[in-house]
């Protein structure tokens, strides 16, 4: 069965940049264009990981991954952070919201996929 | 009995009148220069009023085109990488297709092989067999093709990479777009108070920049890898490690 990675990004081209590269290795990807999007579709989709930015209309992603976190049901769930914010206040905060992965743009795709890889495989 | 003393003071007062005079004959031009001045200065700020009205309501265009470029990009940003999807599932439809055929040579080879040993004793058929070999044996070409097919996927990758400019750009543009939106509400404002009115169509023109607006002002495009070093730094003391020999490995 296909692992389902959710891309919540307000970027169309970062969203199909990620599915591009999954989709190759076998993962499904749901699109989500912010925060709030990305919280009405995670319950609809059994969602096995979340790639999300940060700077993101609507919720951004810090309070996206507080938001999941609070869920015991979504508690383990690995989220990656994929953000052009690269100063290391920003990263640690992303970390302490509950990420597992802080990934920044430009990104290499072997790199997304090892990441998601690691936390599905 | 008076009447000196008051004649004094009368002189002495026609005198002061008279330093007036005198005092304001030096001032005239002085006054003159002013008024010139000011009658070449008032056009100019007329100017200056109509200057900024101008770029007041040309700024807001200009911001729209700003917007109109980042959302062209973007569109032509997915075509391409749409397109390029499609080259790489041909690809790799052709790569698997060139791997049946690799394999089948290689069997066929193994064929030759043995029959070669079979009619050792045949001088003439092994010759033949190993003339039917070298005119019919395409393995090297498949393989040069696949290393080129390769080489191919490869150049459609980095495509993917270089990409990713896009959506830098448009974050900048959505900085720069960010600050045209502030300085055309300060010039409506000056306007404003400068000429006096209440000209509720500049006070209500407004460039189109969403006020959910997010964007890093910051974000660059290049191929600094510190940046991730330094988040993968702090994402390994935050309990997982990442090394690029892991990375490699994956694809290896």
């Amino acid at each position: 069965m296909k692992k389902v990675v959710l891309v919540a990004d307000d970027s169309p081209s970062i969203r199909k940049f990620v599915a591009f590269a999954l989709s190759a290795k076998g993962f499904d990807i749901i699109p989500a264009s912010d925060g709030m999007e990305a919280l009405e579709k995670i319950p609809a989709c059994k969602i096995d990981l979340i790639i999300t930015d940060l700077n993101m209309p609507n919720l951004d992603g810090f309070e996206l991954i507080k938001t999941i976190r609070n869920n015991n049901e979504y508690k383990e769930t690995p989220i990656i952070i994929l953000s052009s914010l690269s100063g290391s206040d920003e990263i640690s905060k992303g970390l302490e919201c509950g990420a597992n992965s802080y990934l920044i743009k430009p990104f290499d795709p072997k790199r997304i996929i090892y990441e998601v890889s690691k936390y599905l495989n | 009995m008076n009447r000196p003393a008051n004649m004094t003071e009368l002189f002495e007062k026609l005198n002061d009148l008279k330093s007036v005079f005198r005092y304001g004959q030096k001032l005239i031009p002085i006054i003159q220069s002013l008024i010139d001045f000011m009658q070449e200065t008032v056009p100019l700020l007329e100017n200056i009023n109509s200057s900024i009205a101008d770029s007041t309501t040309k700024i807001p265009k200009a911001s729209n085109q700003i917007a109109d470029v980042t959302e062209a990009t973007e569109l032509a940003t997915t075509e391409i990488l749409d397109i390029v999807d499609l080259i790489n599932s041909d690809i790799d439809s052709i790569e698997k297709d060139l791997k049946g055929l690799t394999e089948r040579e290689k069997q066929k080879s193994k064929i030759i092989q043995k029959l070669t040993e079979a009619v050792k004793d045949n001088p003439e058929a092994k010759s033949l067999l190993i003339n039917y070999e070298e005119l019919n044996n395409e393995y090297e070409e498949l393989n040069s093709v696949l290393s080129v097919l390769q080489k191919i996927k490869n150049d459609a990758y980095n495509i993917t990479l270089s990409l990713q400019v896009q959506d830098i750009t448009s974050q900048q543009l959505s900085a720069v777009n960010h600050l045209i939106s502030g300085v055309q509400n300060k010039l409506s404002l000056l306007l404003v108070d400068f000429q006096e009115t209440n000209n509720d169509e500049l006070k209500t023109m407004k460039i189109a920049v969403p006020d959910d607006a997010s964007f890093n002002p910051e974000a660059r495009y290049g191929k600094d890898v510190s940046q991730q070093q330094l988040a993968d730094s702090l994402v390994n003391n935050n309990g997982f490690r990442t090394t690029q020999d892991e990375i490699d490995k994956l694809f290896s």
